[in-house]
């Protein structure tokens, strides 16, 4: 569908005014693409449980968002959720995962082994830290598990950034990856920055050097207090 | 059979099994060199009757130089358990298969060949359970280095 | 002397069978880690001959994080958080198993309150991981609707478990020297209208899948375990009850308050994929029998006995401590050098691992489609098989 798209959009914008019809196609194919995302069922972990299967049951139900069909085969998907920890062995399993599914194609890191290593971080000698490391990630979903509702946020987010972000004219060059639940004026950069000087200051064992970078925590804390409940 | 009993019957007919103190179950010492007879007599001996291998693992005690391999042990029969603790060198870690007796070893084993490096006389098939074929060195001994661990800062 | 370390190439080299009435030619096919049926990231390399299993070998490994590695450098409680992401389906026994070991190797005494409210937990996450395991059957069989009917109840349990846990999945609630919380209270209510409904359900369990003839086809008959196998190859659990051998930790070895209720055991008869299908149903009935009697007794007191910042220091020795699990008997193997407030070395005796191997027992003669339905029937929990 896309080659044949992209070829229309191309005739299209021979002619005056055509640019405009394009347009309007980009938006009535991204928008079909956001709301008929098929997730490949691959799951590792316990997040697969709360994930995949919970939010396939009739309580959470995924497929209101058109996320109905889990497809077994990366071929026919287009969508992987990564629910759970990836291991240095699973490691070239996921990369090949990823390799075969059709552009374009998205990816979910849900959970925290997912994002960062989980609370497998420190002495694991298999873990790697963030499926990121491996293939590249579009949407991050905190938690561990995180709730079905944090992850139909991420699925929002998701279908929001495929309908403002994907261009027919160039299919799979998205924007930069956003996170579910982020605060206001932090990108994923700086948390990305500061955890790596966190980490290598820390593993030259001095606790105050790393108490004292502890920037970005401290706009989390501020931003908490603002909008969050507390009793 | 209660503990005193099982450890009487063990202890007469096996005189190089000791008792093992410091444990919260019954639990006998024997050296590497008399563990196949003694563990086919757990097994095959009708008051003892272990038909059930719960468990074997292995201790690195890096300070003294040994592995301690674990064996636990029920009986469905008459209902007791036992643990057997046994030594092999760092150095020359060779240790006698029980998966003969009990073919629930055959995994046991090697998974913690895989982890600790302990090698098993005539295992019918001793390969990596857990990590890659090609991984080097054995992660649980205590002295493994492996870069890609991340050290908690104390 | 003859130690001969080999590799998974080595076993996986096309056979030649020439002397097979159809000129039939054995291959190796891979079952991968991302398989729908592979519950977790379970490698099955299968010998096929057509489509006749001719042998299974697992290669596990997929999810192997080194907990028992990491487990060294924390403290007592901090290692709870992680036995909860083991068998996660039974998250709250795993707590138990560790914390239970800890408090017999440390000698710390818990109260009746305690141990009730462990016994009530346990056998509520008994009941949920059995109604879960019961709708994955179905859907690997290619029953869906059942996947959707299990994961209504789930879910009723699931905000019970909320209510006073905060958690649905990883619970780390079952602490050495007590509970994290008090109980909520309307969990008795909760509870009690949970136990009524869950009696009518089962019986539309029975009646959307027990008694379909096409389940009964492909359960009955298919992958007998004899209990000498069954003991032999270390199974526990329903697996071994299943086949005969009633051994029930519950019973052999009371902990909690088990000894002060009344349930039966549930022993199958001849050990096919229908009768490890059909204990754990019963199971279930079993375990609302307990929660009914536990309910409403719950003796008063505190949760906690030990100061919860205290750090737990355990005298130098060996201990082991188990408990049975939805799954099978779930060991915990401690050693301390009796200095630090962190374990020499722990070991978690992990009812999948020794319950896997049976595969390679059962698989062989039977189809594809058999090998699935002998998976589902021995309910594995791939992170528990890697640690």
């Amino acid at each position: 569908m896309g080659i044949a798209l992209e070829k229309i959009s191309g005739v299209l914008q021979k002619f005056p005014g055509g640019s405009v019809l394009a347009t309007s196609f980009d938006a009535v194919a991204n928008r079909a693409r956001a709301n008929s995302l098929w997730p490949l069922a691959f799951g590792t972990k316990c997040c697969a449980i709360e994930m995949l299967m919970a939010t396939g049951g009739p309580f959470q139900d995924m497929a209101r968002f058109g996320s109905e069909v889990a497809r077994q085969s990366p071929r026919q998907a287009d969508f992987m959720v990564i629910a759970g920890a990836i291991v240095r062995k699973m490691a070239p399993c996921v990369r090949l995962l990823y390799e075969q599914m059709a552009e374009p194609r998205y990816v979910m890191a849900t959970g925290s082994c997912a994002i960062s290593g989980g609370p497998f971080l420190y002495n694991s000698y298999t873990i790697i830290r963030g499926v990121d490391e491996i293939i590249p990630v579009d949407v991050y979903v905190p938690g561990c598990p995180p709730r079905p509702e944090a992850f139909f946020w991420g699925l929002l987010t998701l279908q929001k950034m495929i309908r403002e972000g994907e261009s027919l004219r160039a299919p799979g060059i998205r924007r930069k990856p956003v996170t579910a639940a982020l605060p206001q004026g932090i990108t994923l950069q700086d948390i990305r920055e500061e955890m790596r000087r966190l980490l290598e200051a820390e593993n030259v064992v001095d606790v105050t050097k790393a108490t004292e970078a502890r920037a970005w925590t401290e706009k989390v804390e501020q931003w908490t207090q603002k909008h969050c409940l507390r009793f | 059979m209660d503990a005193e009993a099982l450890l009487e019957v063990l202890i007469a007919s096996e005189p190089a099994a000791r008792k093992r103190d410091k444990t919260n179950r019954t639990a006998i010492q024997a050296p590497v060199e008399n563990l196949l007879p003694l563990m086919k007599r757990l097994r095959q001996d009708e008051r003892l009757a272990f038909d059930l291998l719960l468990d074997h693992t292995a201790i690195d005690w890096l300070a003294e130089g040994r592995f301690e391999l674990v064996y636990n042990l029920y009986s469905t029969i008459h209902g007791h358990s036992l643990m057997v603790f046994t030594s092999v060198p760092r150095d020359n870690p060779l240790a006698p298969t029980v998966s003969e007796i009990w073919p629930t070893a055959h995994w046991q084993e090697r998974e913690v060949f895989d982890l600790f490096g302990v090698l098993y006389d005539d295992h019918p098939d001793l390969r990596r359970l857990f990590l890659d074929d090609d991984w080097k060195g054995n992660p649980l001994r205590k002295d493994y280095q492996d870069d890609s661990m991340l050290a908690r800062p104390q | 002397m003859t130690v001969r370390i080999r590799t998974l190439e080595e076993i996986v080299r096309p056979p030649q069978t020439a002397d097979s009435p159809f000129s039939t030619q054995e291959y190796f096919v891979n079952m991968g880690p991302q398989h729908p049926i592979a519950h977790g990231s379970l490698r099955l390399v299968l010998l096929l001959d057509g489509e006749t299993v001719r042998r299974v070998i697992p290669a596990p490994g997929y999810v192997h994080r080194g907990i028992e590695k990491m487990a060294e450098s924390l403290t007592y409680r901090q290692i709870v958080h992680l036995t909860d992401r083991m068998d996660y389906l039974s998250a709250l026994m795993n707590n138990w198993a560790l914390s239970k070991t800890v408090e017999e190797a440390g000698g710390i005494a818990t109260n009746p309150r305690i141990e009730t409210i462990r016994t009530l937990m346990a056998e509520l996450q008994r009941v949920q991981s059995h109604i879960l395991w019961w709708g994955v059957l179905g859907m690997d069989l290619g029953a869906f609707t059942a996947f959707l009917y299990a994961f209504r109840d789930r879910e009723i349990i699931g905000e019970i478990f909320e209510d006073t846990i905060g958690a649905r999945l990883t619970m780390n609630y079952i602490q050495p020297g007590g509970l994290m919380f008090d109980v909520h209270p309307d969990f008795a209510r909760k509870v009690k209208k949970l136990i009524v409904y869950l009696r009518t359900i089962l019986d539309e369990y029975d009646t959307l899948l027990s008694g379909n003839a096409i389940l009964q086809e492909r359960l009955r008959n298919i992958g007998v375990l004899t209990p000498e196998k069954a003991l032999a190859l270390g199974c526990t659990g329903p697996v071994l009850r299943a086949s005969g051998v009633p051994y029930d930790l519950r019973k052999a070895e009371p902990y909690g308050v088990y000894d002060q209720v009344e349930f039966d055991v549930v022993i199958g008869s001849r050990g096919d994929c229908w009768d490890r299908y059909y204990a754990r149903i019963e199971e279930i009935r079993q375990s609302l029998r307990i929660l009914e009697q536990l309910i409403d007794n719950i003796p008063p007191g505190p949760t906690m006995v030990t100061k919860f910042a205290e750090r737990i220091k355990i005298p130098e020795g060996a201990y082991y401590g188990q408990m049975e699990t939805a799954r099978g008997v779930l060991g915990v193997f401690l050693v301390s050098d009796g200095r630090a407030d962190t374990p020499y070395r722990i070991h978690f005796r992990s009812p999948n691992f020794n319950n896997l191997w049976a595969i390679t027992a059962l698989a062989p003669g039977w189809r594809i489609a058999d090998l699935i339905a002998i998976q589902s029937s021995l309910d594995l929990v791939i992170p528990d098989i890697d640690r």
